[in-house]
């Protein structure tokens, strides 16, 4: 059973203009193996960054447009048991940080894809990657956040998108399943060019690992189709891609448009 | 600390690793999107030589604005901002830049690789191009627009959209940097890195296309600043004795020693095939030192190195533009801009090492009456 509850402390968004973005509370907190019982609060986790990097953006936005409805709209969801029960501690935690989160959906690991669908969420980030693949097969955009993601910065929103080696045939039509993404890109484009290019609380790096620079200038135009305008773009070309990515500090990675591969 | 392929991405549907279902039947219209497809023909033409991984390679790191000449684009940043800027690169995407003052010295590098390929054709030991540009990525079409343009076979590249090159810098091995910010040449070499700033230049002379040509100032370039600092300090006579006494004790090196080495570790395998008298690469160094005298110390502290240099041309104070008019180098390597305009002037790509004591001196004026006659 799902329950949903609002976050009477932070204004709720614009159901229909924001873009609706859904965390695991195990990814924004660290619950320890013994839950000490005065402990009211959790301490902070990977994902602690990635909000509060979410959280500066829209009071940019919000700076540059009080009337601004195209913004991030955090959902703190919860996808195992042993979390859900943990509610009201998930709720102080949130409070306790001052984390601008609207929602928290309180599910286990059998309805949490579910709720996701129900929220209309629109990105759905988690530590883990069983349930990054469960909601991407539900038809959430999706991705995993990786132990890096704590040391990320917090003054600015970091997306990385990956350009490699996906082409489709031309015959094929484009799945419905690829609504989702470009939908999201869009918004996310959209939400960048509220800002000038200097000082923006937003980035968008593309990388293109194996491809050279025909792919990267693929990617490019089919991110620039999508309304999403590239700040930083790095094309490896088969170089190591780990030096790269400790460089670029991306709170999260997504693909580039197409996801199917066909021979 | 590496991140592993396992994270990346999920994207709303389909694994990438399974094979695409066949249930996707789209009863929307065509998307916008469509247009960006690219179609994947059987027998691609291009079979383009995979680039070598970075720690096996030779990498040469260039800023965009000295691989092309991007002048008047300059000038509207400058003028007008960025937005201006930005916006005019865009409209102009389709329209490549002309070649700047480090194009010929790229293009050399793809003669030697062509070479390289044909003698040892599984090795690594290449050069590799990397374009490290602060630009936004919006100009990135128009840079890879550009470089097919002018058959340049650069694939990788950084466009850190106004983050510093650094981290980028030491993550792909980067051997040699040539941008036209001194500022960051100067980063470059205080992380130990071999740097240049590169000038736009209205004259260049036209040079191989077979063989590549580079040439080395010797103090503060190849060898250490420690002689220079004697001269300044006390002069050119005690400058002579200084080095006479020290001829047998080599000079420290200095930032461009490594590449120098790594020039030469190249050359070797010509001439382990046979082609010393075919090698698309030769050295100079051309140093105001005179032969009878300083000269002595400079060849010995090379030799101590293992190092070869093809011709050393000791110029005794002798200004050294004609020199190098007549030797027609792709490159020339200097610590001071006294000697960098004076090859300028003469047309030879000419770019500054802002090493060592000679940085302190700035007004031009006094340079030229010092180092009129000085050796080097």
């Amino acid at each position: 059973m799902v329950a949903t509850v609002e976050n009477t402390d932070v204004k709720q968004k614009d159901a229909d203009r924001a873009l609706i973005v859904a965390v695991t509370s195990r990814s924004v907190f660290e619950s320890g193996a013994d839950d000490d019982g005065d402990e009211e609060v959790y301490k902070v986790g990977t994902a602690f960054p990635l909000l509060q990097a979410l959280q500066r953006v829209n009071e940019r936005l919000l700076e540059e447009n009080p009337a601004e409805s195209l913004l991030f709209d955090v959902v703190l969801i919860t996808t195992d048991r042993q979390q859900q029960q943990q509610s009201s501690r998930i709720i102080s935690s949130t409070r306790h940080y001052g984390l601008e989160v609207g929602r928290f959906c309180f599910s286990s690991e059998e309805d949490f894809t579910e709720s996701l669908l129900t929220n209309n969420v629109q990105l759905f980030l988690s530590t883990d990657a069983m349930e990054a693949s469960q909601a991407s097969q539900k038809g959430v955009v999706s991705a995993q956040l990786d132990q890096h993601a704590a040391s990320c910065p917090s003054e600015q929103l970091r997306v990385l998108f990956c350009g490699d080696a996906v082409v489709r045939l031309s015959s094929s039509p484009a799945p419905a399943s690829q609504q989702a993404p470009q939908s999201f890109s869009a918004q996310l484009g959209e939400m960048r060019q509220r800002f000038g290019l200097f000082d923006s609380p937003v980035s968008v790096v593309l990388v293109t690992s194996r491809g050279g620079r025909e792919s990267c200038g693929t990617a490019l135009r089919t991110l620039r189709s999508h309304g999403v305008s590239v700040d930083e773009a790095y094309c490896l070309a088969g170089a190591p891609r780990g030096p790269m990515l400790s460089l670029i500090r991306p709170h999260f990675l997504l693909s580039v448009g197409f996801s199917d591969l066909k021979e | 600390m590496s991140l592993n392929n396992s994270q990346t991405l999920t994207v709303s549907g389909q694994d990438l690793t399974r094979n695409g279902s066949s249930t996707n039947s789209s009863s929307s219209g065509r998307a916008p999107w469509d247009n960006a497809r690219v179609v994947l023909k059987p027998s691609t033409p291009t079979r383009k030589p995979k680039p070598p991984k970075p720690e096996n390679a030779i990498t040469i790191a260039v800023s965009s604005r000295v691989l092309f000449n991007m002048e008047k684009e300059q000038q509207i940043y400058e003028h007008q901002g960025m937005e201006d800027y930005i916006k005019h690169q865009v409209e102009h995407e389709t329209e490549p830049f002309s070649a700047g003052p480090a194009f010929s010295f790229i293009k050399a590098l793809e003669a030697v690789n062509t070479r390289l390929r044909e003698l040892y054709p599984d090795s690594e030991e290449l050069f590799d191009v990397v374009l490290m540009t602060n630009n936004h990525a919006n100009v990135g079409l128009r840079l890879i627009n550009t470089i097919n343009h002018h058959r340049l076979f650069i694939e990788r590249f950084c466009m850190t959209g106004g983050n510093s090159p650094i981290g980028y810098l030491k993550a792909y091995h980067t051997n040699l940097y040539l941008s036209a910010d001194p500022v960051k040449v100067r980063e470059a070499l205080g992380e130990g890195i071999a740097a240049a700033t590169m000038f736009t230049q209205e004259k260049m002379k036209e040079v191989s296309e077979t063989q590549l040509r580079v040439a080395f100032d010797g103090d503060a370039v190849l060898f250490s600043d420690e002689s220079e600092r004697i001269y300044k300090a006390h002069g050119l006579d005690k400058f002579f004795e200084h080095e006479k006494a020290h001829e047998n004790k080599p000079l420290d090196h200095g930032p461009l020693k490594g590449f120098l080495e790594a020039l030469g570790k190249l050359q070797k395998k010509f001439y382990d095939k046979g082609q010393r008298m075919d090698c698309p690469i030769r050295t100079y160094l051309v140093t105001a030192r005179s032969a009878a005298s300083s000269g002595t110390r400079a060849l010995k502290t090379l030799r101590s190195w293992g190092l070869e240099i093809d011709e050393a041309l000791f110029l005794a104070g002798a200004p050294k533009g004609p020199m190098l008019e007549k030797i027609r180098p792709h490159i020339f390597f200097d610590d001071q801009m006294f000697h960098v305009e004076g090859a300028a002037e003469m047309g030879t790509v000419a770019c500054h090492v802002p090493y060592g004591i000679a940085q302190r001196v700035t007004k031009k004026g006094t340079m030229n009456e010092e180092t009129s006659s000085a050796p080097k």
